[in-house]
């Protein structure tokens, strides 16, 4: 198991046709997007249809894990009993790198709230919630943090 | 909007009791509501043909109807969240003028606080278990409601210098109207300062940044204004109407965070109007944060993207500012049972016909509601005015 952030309680997929092909990747720990096949678009949630181009013909596209911080929240006000002790934490609209206009929501964890800010590189970081069940979260980028130096 | 000579127009409007409800069941909210607005029309449940509502679950129109002993040959339930009673309006006016129905009955009912207790609305997929369809994607990483709201306005703070000043002026011109109202929730005046320094929900919105959580609902009557001459009331005319939508319930597929819809459908509602944002005499707007605001002028076309800030600021949508809005005090100090358009069309007409009290703008002539829904997902916006067009 992966190290944890999030308590078990967590509210858990219920997952169906369309895009059990993203969760079993991630319970691999494999970021993926869906990309239509027809015309290259990228989206985000999985869906039946390309919302561009119409096409039903789709593929998992494996991404690198990196992208920026489109924009970030600290929840400070937990909304089930057990995330009393794990706030506050960040919660981020990331835009991932090789998935053009298919953004995301997760966290960014090991970094101080008042430290996150819009444009900061990133990469992801897996949490294993369950046997089957890993989220992508994200922490600043390795190299963001060399540059800074 | 006019079909065949008719015109919509409503002949009556009224609001329940609020805030706190805990004897009354969510019908009987419905009932009163539509009792008090029929009573405003000078009209019965005998001559309603037609009947709106919505809530949260299928065939809710149809058990509220149950429940007032009517049987419409004309019903519409459409839910747009927050937007929807502004859609309902606007589908009403359009089945009256198109001769599919004569009165319609639009009513609102809610005991969210009594029944929830204060959950505040932060809940995200509604604690554990399964997340339902959309709600997996942001309830998995612990986003909430605010937290989505949030995302937007740090978006714009970002993006064009908004400061969270300038989004707490919003909630103290609500304040200040809510002084106004005997029944808002919250009447208190507050200060910036106070604002900013409350709790944090979600940054960057505190406490102050967010609207009430209450019981109440509201109710309106709509017929042609041929109808309306043979009544007391003063009709008020439907002049212009539209609604929009961009994305569900996930606010990372909202396609610009900065960018409502009603930047879709509010240029649509002034242009089938016939009128511009200038001609608009006092505002009703979605407040269920204050960067719902900010948003809603800027999209509406009050102000330019980007200048919603310093537009609410200083008194921007006080008595006698750029744009009186929420003379009720709105969703953050008045009333919000988690749909609150039907507050926003009853404020509206009661500012048209001279009947806004303590925050009554003078010689109001033509008004705007518009609503928002779900995560910034739907907008609809209805203009309303005192003369025949």
């Amino acid at each position: 198991m992966s190290e944890r952030w999030f308590p078990d309680e967590m509210p858990v997929p219920a997952v169906n046709a369309e895009t059990n092909g993203w969760w079993e990747a991630a319970a691999h720990h494999r970021l993926v997007v869906q990309r239509c096949t027809a015309c290259g678009a990228t989206r985000h949630p999985p869906g039946p249809v390309c919302p561009t181009c119409r096409s039903t013909a789709s593929e998992w596209s494996e991404l690198p894990g990196t992208g920026s911080v489109f924009t970030y929240t600290v929840v400070r006000q937990a909304f089930i009993p057990s995330l009393a002790d794990r706030i506050p934490y960040v919660v981020i609209a990331v835009e991932l790198d090789g998935a053009e206009g298919a953004r995301m929501v997760s966290n960014l964890i090991d970094i101080d709230p008042s430290d996150v800010a819009i444009g900061m590189r990133v990469d992801v970081v897996w949490e294993d919630m369950g046997p089957h069940l890993a989220l992508p979260r994200f922490r600043p980028a390795a190299d963001a943090k060399e540059s800074e130096r | 909007m006019s079909q065949n000579g008719r015109r919509a127009v409503i002949v009556g409007v009224a609001t329940s009791d609020y805030p706190k409800l805990p004897e009354m069941s969510e019908h009987a909210v419905h009932g009163q509501a539509a009792d008090r607005a029929l009573a405003d029309a000078g009209l019965t449940m005998a001559g309603v043909d037609g009947f709106a509502s919505t809530g949260f679950f299928p065939m809710y129109a149809t058990g509220v109807a149950e429940y007032l002993g009517l049987h419409p040959t004309y019903y519409d339930e459409t839910n747009a969240g927050g937007a929807s009673f502004e859609v309902l309006a606007e589908h009403a006016a359009y089945a009256i003028e198109a001769g599919a129905a004569e009165v319609v009955l639009i009513t609102y009912g809610s005991i969210q606080l009594s029944q929830m207790g204060r959950r505040l609305g932060t809940g995200g997929g509604g604690g554990s278990g399964f997340a339902p369809g959309p709600a997996i994607y942001d309830a998995l990483w612990g986003n909430t409601l605010v937290g989505s709201y949030a995302l937007a306005a740090r978006r714009h703070m970002d993006q064009f210098g908004t400061t969270a000043e300038q989004l707490a002026s919003v909630a103290v011109t609500m304040r200040a109207h809510a002084a106004g109202n005997p029944q808002a929730q919250e009447r208190d005046p507050i200060t910036v300062e106070d604002v900013v320094s409350s709790r944090l929900v979600a940054d960057p919105l505190h406490k102050l940044d967010c609207c009430v959580i209450s019981d109440g609902g509201g109710a309106c009557v709509m017929t042609t204004a041929e109808r309306a001459a043979d009544l007391e009331t003063t009709p008020i005319y439907v002049l212009g109407a539209a609604h929009a939508t961009t994305h569900h319930m996930n606010i990372s597929s909202m396609p610009d965070l900065t960018v409502s819809p009603a930047a879709q459908c509010g240029p649509l509602a002034f242009a089938r109007a016939g009128i511009g944002p200038a001609e608009i005499d006092v505002a009703q707007l979605y407040d269920s944060f204050t960067i719902t605001v900010v948003l809603t002028v800027e999209d509406l076309g009050f102000c330019a993207k980007g200048e919603g800030g310093a537009f609410v600021e200083n008194g921007g949508l006080g008595l006698g500012g750029r744009l009186p809005t929420n003379t009720d005090g709105g969703g953050l100090s008045a009333c919000h049972p988690g749909m609150r358009g039907m507050f926003l069309i009853v404020e509206a007409v009661r500012q048209l016909r001279g009947q806004g009290g303590a925050t009554q703008v003078p010689d109001a002539r033509i008004a705007v509601a518009h609503g928002t829904g779900g995560m910034l997902s739907t907008g609809a916006t209805l203009i309303l005015g005192k003369e025949a067009p």
